[in-house]
C-alpha cells in the first residue's frame, strides 16, 4: 500500500514534468473518450426519442390492414383488398374480450376551406374509440360523440396545424368549413403532437365521425383500416390471436391466405429501437478506434520515456528495485496518464453534450454506467499499452542501463 | 573477525560473438567485516567486473561467492535486488543522483526497495538521519543541480547509507571531484569505516587508494598484489 502510494507520487511528478508532452499524448484519450461518451449517449437520447414519439401513439395499440389482393394472376399487394368492412367492427367489438376499445378508419384526402383560405389535409373518418386508443387529447372544444356517428353529422376535430394555418389565432371551434363539397363544422381542437416516429406532421389531420366520412365524403364501401387497443400490453399477443380468428370467421377465411393482416405497434417499436441501437453501436465502436489510436499513442510515449530514464532505472535497480518494482512503476505511469485522460475526456464529453443539447436541440442521455465503462475502458488501455514499456523496462540489464548514456 | 565477502575460483567470461573475454579468472578473495579496501588496476584489467560481482548486479559465470555467510552466485535477479537493498549500499563516479529530485527524495528512494528488513524508525526520518551524517541536514530541500560535486557525492553517499547496509561500495568515489573535496568525501569514508561498516572502493588515484588500509591490484582479471597499507 506504501508501496503504491510512493510509485503513484513517482508517477504524477513525472507525468507533471513535461506538461506539453503529458497533454499532447493524452489527447488521444481525450478525444477518444469523450467521442465513446458522447456517441452512446446521442444514441441513446436518439432511443428514447423513438419510444417516446411511437409509445405516443399507444404502445398496446393492434392494426388490422386489409391483405394484398390479386386479379387475374396479378399480385396487387397491401391494402388493394376491400375486404374490411364496418360490421368487421360490430363483431370485434362484440366476440373479443381481450380488446378494451375498437375503430375503423376511413381516409379521404381533400382540400380543408375555410376563412377565406384553404389548406390540403387527410381527412380520417373514426369511431368515438378512436381518441381514446390513440390517447388523443383536445386543447379546445369537444370530441364528437356516439351520437354524432349514428347520425352522420357533417362535424369535425382538426389538428393544431390546420387550426393554425386556416384559422390563425382566432377560435375554430364552431367555426364552419368545407371539405370537398362538404359544409361541416369544427367541434374540437386537438392538443400539439408534433412529429410522428416516422417524421410527418401528427398535426395536420381532421377527424370526423366514420359514417359521414363513408357515407357524405368517401363514398366507398369498404373501411382502409381498424385500429384496436388491447386491455394491456401483456394480453396484445391472446388479443390478436383473437381478432384473427373473428375476422377470418366473419370473411369466411379457409386456408392460409387471410384477407387481412395485424399489426401491432411493439412491433414497429421494436424495430425502429433495435435500427437506433445498431447505430449507435456501430457509432461507438468507431469512437472506440480513436480510444485505441491514443493508446497506441500512449505507448510510444513510455518507450519513448523508458529510453530517456534508462539511467534512472539502472540507478532504481543497484538501489534494490526488484523488476517488478520498476514494471509497476511505469504501468502505474502509464495507467494515471490514461485515467486522467479518461477524467478530462469526460468532462469534454459532458460539456459537448450540453452543448448539443442547447444549439442542434437534441436529445442526449448521459448515464453513470457509461462513464464509468468509458473511464474503466482508458484506465483499461492504460494496462494494456503500458505493459510492454514497462516490461521493457524491467528487463533492463543494471550494468547496462547504469552506463547508458 | 568474521569475513563479509569470500570468493572462490571466481570467474566471468563474456562472449562477444566468436571471441570469450575473460574478465576474472579464478579469483579467490576474502574481505573481512570492518576492512577498508582499495581496488586498482587499468582499465580493462576486470576490476570493474569485480566491483559489478560483489555488488550482486553481476554473475559471476563459475566459481562460488559467499556474502555475509549467503552464497549468491546462484540466486534470481529478484533475490540479488532484494540483496542490494539490505545489505549493500553504492556510490557512483558520477553520482547518479535523480535531477529534479530533492537531496532529501533522493536518499529516500532505496528505503522503499527494502524488504528483507524492517527498520523500525520511518523512512523519512532515516533519511534525515542519513543527511546528518554527511553533514547536509541543511541543504535537504535542495536538487543536485544547486549542490556542488563535493556535496552531491555526500547525497549519494546518504542514499548508500539510509538502509543500514553492511558493505560500502565505492566505485571511483572522487573520480569527477577537486582534490580538497576528494579529501572531504574520504573523510567520510574513514568515520563510517570507523563506525564498522565495511568500505570498498575502486580507484586509479594512489594518493586515493592510500586512505585505505588494505589495496588489491588486479590485472588481466588475476588479483597480482594484495598488500596492507601501513600508516
Amino acid at each position: 500500500m506504501k508501496f503504491l502510494l510512493t510509485t503513484l507520487r513517482t508517477a504524477l511528478r513525472n507525468i507533471l514534468r513535461n506538461r506539453m508532452r503529458t497533454l499532447l499524448t493524452m489527447l488521444g484519450i481525450i478525444i477518444g473518450v469523450a467521442a465513446v461518451i458522447i456517441m452512446v449517449s446521442v444514441g441513446k437520447g436518439a432511443e428514447a426519442d423513438i419510444n417516446q414519439r411511437i409509445g405516443a401513439l399507444g404502445s398496446n395499440v393492434l392494426m388490422v390492414r386489409p391483405g394484398g389482393s390479386s386479379s387475374h394472376g396479378v399480385r396487387l399487394g397491401a391494402d388493394s383488398w376491400q375486404s374490411l368492412k364496418l360490421k368487421d367492427i360490430d363483431a370485434l367489438k362484440k366476440h373479443c374480450t381481450q380488446i378494451a376499445a375498437v375503430s375503423g378508419l376511413v381516409r379521404a384526402n381533400g382540400q380543408f376551406v375555410a376563412n377565406g383560405t384553404n389548406w390540403p389535409t387527410n381527412m380520417e373518418g373514426a369511431n368515438v374509440e378512436y381518441f381514446e386508443i390513440r390517447q388523443l387529447k383536445l386543447s379546445s372544444g369537444s370530441f364528437f360523440t356516439e351520437r354524432d356517428v349514428r347520425t352522420s353529422r357533417k362535424v369535425a376535430v382538426i389538428g393544431a396545424t390546420i387550426a393554425q394555418e386556416v384559422f390563425g389565432d382566432s377560435d375554430p371551434v364552431g367555426q364552419q368549413f368545407r371539405f370537398g363539397k362538404q359544409p361541416m363544422t369544427v367541434v374540437g381542437v386537438l392538443a400539439s403532437r408534433g412529429q410522428s416516429g416516422m417524421g410527418g406532421d401528427q398535426d395536420d389531420i381532421v377527424i370526423a365521425p366514420i359514417t359521414t366520412v363513408f357515407f357524405r365524403i368517401a363514398g366507398d364501401s369498404h373501411l382502409n383500416q381498424i385500429i384496436a387497443s388491447a386491455n394491456s400490453r401483456e394480453v396484445m399477443a391472446a388479443a390478436q390471436e383473437e381478432m384473427t380468428t373473428v375476422l377470418r370467421k366473419e370473411h369466411k377465411v379457409r386456408g392460409e391466405n387471410d384477407d387481412f393482416s395485424i399489426r401491432n405497434q411493439s412491433d414497429i417499436l421494436e424495430a425502429a429501437t433495435s435500427m437506433s441501437r445498431t447505430l449507435t453501436m456501430l457509432l461507438s465502436a468507431i469512437a472506440a478506434v480513436s480510444l485505441l489510436v491514443g493508446g497506441i499513442g500512449i505507448m510510444n510515449i513510455m518507450l519513448v520515456s523508458v529510453t530517456e530514464r534508462t539511467r534512472e532505472i539502472g540507478i532504481r535497480m543497484a538501489l534494490g528495485a526488484r523488476g517488478i518494482d520498476i514494471l509497476l512503476q511505469f504501468l502505474i505511469e502509464a495507467v494515471v496518464l490514461c485515467s486522467l485522460g479518461g477524467l478530462a475526456g469526460i468532462a469534454l464529453a459532458l460539456s459537448a453534450c450540453k452543448v448539443l443539447e442547447q444549439t442542434v436541440g437534441m436529445n442526449t442521455i448521459l448515464d453513470i454506467t457509461t462513464i464509468l465503462f468509458a473511464f474503466g475502458f482508458s484506465a483499461m488501455v492504460g494496462v494494456f499499452f503500458g505493459f510492454y514499456p514497462a516490461r521493457k523496462a524491467a528487463g533492463l540489464n543494471p550494468i547496462d542501463a547504469l552506463r547508458y548514456e | 573477525m568474521s569475513s563479509i565477502i569470500q570468493m572462490h575460483r571466481l570467474s566471468k567470461v563474456y562472449s562477444l560473438g566468436e571471441s570469450q573475454v575473460h574478465a576474472l579468472r579464478s579469483v579467490d578473495l576474502t574481505i573481512h567485516q570492518g576492512e577498508f579496501v582499495a581496488i586498482m588496476g587499468p582499465s580493462g584489467s576486470g576490476k570493474s567486473t569485480l566491483m559489478n560481482i560483489i555488488g550482486c548486479l553481476d554473475q559471476p559465470t563459475a566459481g562460488e561467492y559467499h556474502l555475509q555467510g549467503q552464497r549468491v552466485d546462484r540466486m534470481r535477479r529478484s533475490e540479488l535486488a532484494d540483496i542490494r537493498a539490505a545489505t549493500i549500499g553504492f556510490v557512483f563516479q558520477g553520482f547518479n543522483l535523480l535531477s529534479r529530485t530533492s537531496a532529501l527524495e533522493n536518499v529516500e528512494i532505496p528505503t522503499q526497495y527494502l524488504r528483507r528488513r524492517k527498520l523500525t524508525e520511518s523512512p523519512r526520518s532515516r533519511a534525515i538521519e542519513a543527511l546528518q551524517r554527511v553533514g547536509l541536514q541543511d541543504r535537504m530541500h535542495h536538487v543536485p543541480s544547486q549542490l556542488s560535486g563535493g556535496q552531491q557525492q555526500r547525497v549519494a553517499i546518504a542514499r548508500s547509507l539510509v538502509n543500514q547496509p553492511s558493505l560500502l561500495l565505492a566505485d571511483e568515489p572522487t573520480g569527477n571531484l577537486d582534490s580538497t573535496t576528494s579529501e572531504e568525501i574520504m573523510d567520510v569514508f574513514h568515520n563510517l569505516n570507523a563506525q564498522g561498516i565495511t568500505v570498498v572502493m575502486v580507484t586509479h588515484e594512489q594518493d586515493i587508494a592510500q586512505h585505505a588500509k588494505r589495496i588489491l591490484v588486479v590485472r588481466d582479471g588475476i588479483i597480482v598484489s594484495d598488500t596492507a597499507v601501513v600508516k
